[in-house]
């Protein structure tokens, strides 16, 4: 079972060439025709930070000079990783095409949506970077962290991702139902709020998970080191994600090209 | 040494309605007792593969014949490995190139050129591979500067042949072909024929869906009698075609 799951996931990784084209292809595809291009994700992306920003910023009495860093921060990495989720969930159905035409291996499908949701995170950076460099760095000592953190969070997207897309091609209801779950997750999750503002019921944010996944990535850009806990709790789901989605994948894997 | 190996084979198709395709329906169904109210479960099972027992070597060229239904495409996509069998099994070694549909899987929106190393990708060739044979697949399509605009500006034709030049440029050890004839206009028609040919003489085995006769007899050495998901009859060309046209 494990083993049919790992070679599957060799071969796709050894074909990066053929999912990072199929990944590019789709981002280039959704903008084509226009000047801007993928920049147009970057001035949407900054259009929406400025507006909940002044608007949430002046509701919660915050600075603007250390707020909008961080909702920034916070929207750009939770769209990376709900796209990822939700585009993973529809990854197999709509790559029908392809898995009736060839015996490829399956999970490029998955990795494609990670690479796609990656070169659309580079774009929206930008914003990122132009409001870090106007407010100032708050620590370049744990800048560096960020690295691994995004790494560890890109890792717990792909497996959520792929359990997603595998029952989802089984179950045709389920993207919309995945789709409802991580508007609620955004409102539940300290992103455009911080986790200390919720003192009555703070319980929401101790005991979310995609709390401590968002503060893995969002506190080394802020100049703040992730807690022990948080790295914790993101490792221990990357470990227990990873055994469940590969062992659903070794099972069902065979049955894929029947669902779609 | 390349070789296709089928034992006892079988394959079920399921085939789901909107109610199967439900996780709500399937979590509501679980706690009832009565299923009667329910009628079905949306699951209808079809048996497109019934126990087939098949052993194709290499020199094999094997003309896929049977009515419309039969499980010739099925076939042809558990070979390739598409779809594994329900039961039963499939063994195979050498490189199989797949030619089902062949205008599936490009993409409309890039140009001709990115569509032959996507597709080349596909078909598993190597990137050195697509590169060196690019010229070569460009030239065969015979659409010059057209290659430079994107796919949604061709006519049906235009695609079919750039698939066609593209899939057939793939180095196969074995051939899975279903009805690839019926390309383009008539010089094309001709010049994909030769290319048939010639892939037919490069690879060690060629299994070949087909709905003209006189075709198979021509390419073929061997031929597969398919009815209803089963082997009808497995032997030399002209013994097993005619018996087919007899029955037809």
């Amino acid at each position: 079972m494990f083993s049919l799951a790992f070679n599957d996931l060799k071969e796709s990784v050894a074909s990066w060439r053929l999912w990072t084209l199929l990944g590019w292809l789709e981002v280039r595809q959704r903008y084509a025709r226009s000047r801007v291009g993928p920049f147009w994700l970057t001035i949407s992306t900054g259009v929406l930070i400025g507006s909940i920003g002044m608007v949430y910023g002046t509701l919660f009495g915050q600075k603007l000079s250390d707020y909008l860093p961080y909702l920034a921060i916070s929207l750009v990495m939770w769209g990376t990783f709900s796209q990822t989720i939700i585009e993973g969930s529809t990854a197999y159905i709509n790559s029908t095409a392809y898995i009736r035409q060839a015996a490829t291996p399956k999970l490029i499908f998955m990795l494609q949506v990670v690479w796609r949701n990656l070169v659309i995170l580079a774009h929206n950076f930008l914003i990122v970077l132009l409001l870090l460099a106007i407010f100032g760095v708050k620590s370049w000592e744990t800048l560096p962290v960020f690295i691994p953190a995004l790494i560890l969070y890109m890792i717990n997207a792909l497996w959520i991702a792929m359990v997603a897309g595998l029952l989802s091609a089984r179950f045709r209801d389920l993207p919309q139902i995945i789709a409802a779950i991580m508007q609620i997750a955004f409102y539940v999750t300290p992103i455009i709020f911080r986790p200390t503002a919720l003192n009555r019921f703070s319980l929401i944010v101790r005991l979310n998970p995609l709390a401590h996944l968002i503060e893995l990535v969002r506190a080394p850009l802020i100049g703040e080191w992730p807690t022990p806990i948080t790295w914790a709790v993101a490792i221990g789901m990357a470990v227990f994600g990873w055994i469940f989605a590969l062992a659903l994948t070794g099972r069902y894997l065979k049955r894929i090209p029947y669902w779609v | 040494m390349a070789y296709i190996e089928l034992k006892g084979a079988t394959l079920d198709l399921p085939i789901y309605d909107v109610q199967g395709r439900s996780l709500k329906k399937t979590v509501l169904r679980m706690g009832r007792r009565n299923t009667i109210a329910e009628g079905t479960d949306g699951v209808v099972v079809v048996r497109a593969i019934n126990n087939v027992d098949l052993r194709l070597e290499k020199g094999d060229r094997i003309g896929l014949i049977g009515r419309n239904g039969a499980g010739k495409s099925t076939l042809l996509r558990m070979m390739a490995g598409i779809y594994s069998p329900t039961h039963g099994s499939v063994l195979s070694s050498g490189k199989i190139v797949p030619l089902l549909d062949i205008s599936l899987g490009m993409d409309e929106n890039s140009t001709g050129m990115q569509n032959i190393r996507l597709r080349g990708l596909l078909l598993g060739m190597s990137d050195t591979e697509i590169r060196a044979k690019q010229q070569s697949i460009a030239e065969f399509s015979e659409l010059g500067d057209y290659l430079d605009l994107p796919l949604r500006t061709y006519s049906s034709g235009m695609r079919v042949r750039l698939a066609f030049a593209v899939s057939t440029a793939v180095d196969a050890e074995i051939l899975l072909l279903d009805e690839v004839m019926g390309v383009g206009d008539a010089s094309f028609m001709h010049k994909a024929q030769d290319r048939l040919a010639d892939l037919h003489s490069r690879a060690e085995i060629v299994v070949l869906a087909m709905h003209s006769n006189s075709e198979i007899r021509k390419v073929c050495n061997k031929a597969l009698w398919m009815e209803r998901g089963n082997v009808r009859a497995f032997g030399p060309v002209e013994e097993v075609v005619s018996q087919y046209e007899a029955q037809d």
